[in-house]
């Protein structure tokens, strides 16, 4: 049976092939999403653990967490509670450095645990914080800085003082300012984008979390990257975007897989009818065309899960996000590309091989 | 090789219309085991579809078809009962045109108990069996009309049919030809006994049959020996 599948395919290369690239162009797609849903989701680990804490504080009903709006006074606030072991406040500036308008530029007080777990690698923490700037070791790398050298956010100028590492890909990406300056150039005075908050030994991040959003209205905690993507709109929309498309591929390539089933099926009647009179049951006949619909669309997923590897990186690279997404392939994540491509033969094949149970073989046979 | 004797073939008063006309009508017959039965008629006259009603490829309106005293159509079981007893041979010899005459041999084989390497072996003899066994892994596509036409009966046979059905063998060969592919059909018979019912228009067939059945406008017109028709 496989034998037959295999050269039933392989009698028109043509067409198998632009069966399987239709399906792979779906599957790639998919695979490609999920790379990049999931570098977001680890991109997101950072934003809920920033500096190293163990949770952040962002306003609550945000498109994004970076529009989150809190007043200066919150940080003393937080401060005062028992499960707080220490807070900080950050304002988060988006598209300040033009060169690479994805990287995030940190507004921190330098005296704050933010700026103090940033580890220096190359020059010095800034001497003086109204002019001089952090830079990140990954943003240092795609612009090509150095200690010594000029960076411009918003229009300012910075000397760089040092280089910085901090693990967390979305800092790394970025730039550090002192909390006034960024607030300067963000044109916000007295406010700050969130607050991140280092816990108190023994105190328990849930239940810090519920404490902060029930005693000051109007905040959400993130304390994990599933909260952080749920917590902007734009993460929820990638979401549900991916579910569209997946079902789209699955209907678009079940309807290409049946049209090239359907017609394969009505060239080779007398094959087929043959197959019965030779005593082949119409569930094996079936058979036959469902494992060569599954196939031709195993091919296309396997074709698809190289694809997307491959898109997801021009996915992040077009979207201009690469500073701070990594697109992420999982085995989970190729595996729902297979199964996509699988349940794409099942639902392509379903149609032809239901007709093939309905053939009559004499007629067939006649050739009418 | 060895295949089973003949099977007995009783076809009791069926009928078979298409599309409001009558293909067949009240047509009876009785063929006995290794009995070789010609089924002729004018075009259109019903012998496709009696051929087709006995090898359980369509069934009857009215009536029914036993085998063995058994009737072939059960709908669980009719596929079954062709890849067990009945050897199919058309007029095209629709083969697989993918597949090689050794694989083509070995398709009424697949699913059936035999390993995959019992089906070629099996293939092979019978392949050998027709005189073909130097060009078993040729495509259709690079045998003559002749060659394809047995490699159509080496795969009729391929099951150890007690029933061999041919549908106009020799129609689309030339004299030469069908003369090579009716002996070896009536060799085949000859050597193992199988039942065997020929539709043809070939007056060679209805000569070297045991026995000539004429059908007109669906129904059974007259029965023949070889000698009642020659004289």
């Amino acid at each position: 049976m496989l034998s037959i599948i295999a050269t039933n395919l392989l009698r028109r290369p043509t067409r198998t092939i632009f069966t399987a690239a239709g399906i792979a162009v779906g599957i790639a797609t998919i695979v490609a999403l999920l790379s990049f849903t999931q570098g977001l989701r680890e991109t997101a680990a950072g934003l809920a653990h920033l500096g190293g804490s163990g949770l952040g504080v962002f306003q609550s009903n945000v498109s994004d967490p970076t529009a989150s709006i809190l007043p200066e006074s919150l940080v003393a606030q937080l401060a005062r509670q028992p499960y707080v072991a220490r807070a900080t406040p950050l304002v988060l500036l988006v598209e300040g450095v033009k060169r690479e308008p994805s990287a995030v530029t940190f507004g921190a007080d330098p005296r704050g645990f933010f700026a103090q777990s940033l580890v220096i690698v190359a020059g010095t923490r800034p001497a003086s914080p109204e002019t001089e700037a952090l830079v990140g070791d990954r943003l240092a790398a795609q612009l090509h800085l150095a200690p010594g050298e000029a960076l411009a956010v918003s229009g300012h100028t910075y000397r760089v003082a040092g280089l910085y590492h901090s693990g967390i890909l979305f800092e790394d990406s970025g730039a550090v300012l002192s909390l006034a300056q960024t607030r300067l150039l963000a044109a916000r005075p007295g406010e700050e984008t969130n607050v991140v908050v280092d816990l108190a030994p023994r105190a328990h991040a849930r239940a810090a979390a519920t404490a902060i959003e029930r005693d000051f209205p109007g905040t959400q905690v993130i304390s994990d990257p599933q909260q952080a993507l749920r917590a902007g709109a734009n993460g929820t929309l990638i979401s549900k975007a991916i579910l569209v498309i997946v079902a789209m591929a699955l209907i678009v390539g079940a309807i290409g897989v049946a049209n090239t089933m359907a017609m394969s099926i009505l060239e080779r009647q007398s094959e087929l009818g043959l197959l019965s009179t030779v005593g082949w049951s119409s569930r094996r006949v079936a058979t036959l065309v469902m494992g060569e619909g599954i196939a031709v669309s195993v091919l296309g997923a396997i074709a698809g899960l190289l694809f997307g590897v491959i898109g997801a990186d021009l996915l992040v690279r077009a979207l201009g996000v690469s500073a701070y997404v990594s697109p992420a392939v999982t085995a989970w994540g190729l595996g729902r590309g297979l199964l996509v491509g699988v349940a794409i033969g099942v639902l392509g094949g379903a149609y032809p091989a239901w007709r093939v149970t309905h053939m009559q073989p004499l007629k067939v046979l006649a050739g009418t | 090789m060895s295949v089973p004797a003949g099977a007995e073939v009783r076809v009791e008063g069926v009928a078979k219309r298409f599309s409001g006309v009558d293909a067949l009508r009240d047509v009876s017959l009785r063929v006995d085991a290794g009995e070789a039965v010609a089924i002729t008629g004018r075009s259109g006259s019903g012998k496709s579809t009696l051929l087709a009603l006995i090898g359980g490829l369509e069934q009857p309106d009215s009536g029914r078809v036993l085998i063995d005293g058994r009737a072939i159509w059960r709908q669980a079981g009719v596929a079954r009962a062709r890849r067990e007893l009945v050897g199919f041979v058309f007029q095209r010899h629709l083969l697989l045109e993918a597949l090689s005459a050794r694989a083509n041999v070995e398709v009424p084989l697949i699913g059936a108990s035999e390993r995959r390497a019992q089906r070629r072996r099996r293939a092979l003899e019978l392949l050998e069996e027709v005189g073909l066994s130097d060009r078993a892994e040729h495509l259709p596509s690079e045998l003559s009309g002749g060659e394809r036409q047995r490699v159509a009966v080496a795969r009729a046979l391929a099951n150890q049919p007690r029933l061999l059905l041919a549908d106009e063998p020799t129609g689309a060969l030339d004299s030469y030809t069908s003369e090579r592919v009716l002996d070896l059909l009536f060799g085949l018979r000859d050597q193992h006994g199988t039942t065997m019912i020929v539709v043809s228009y070939d007056a060679a067939v209805g000569a070297r049959a045991d026995r000539t059945v004429t059908l007109l406008d669906g129904a059974l017109a007259a029965t023949d020996t070889p000698s009642a028709v020659g004289g």
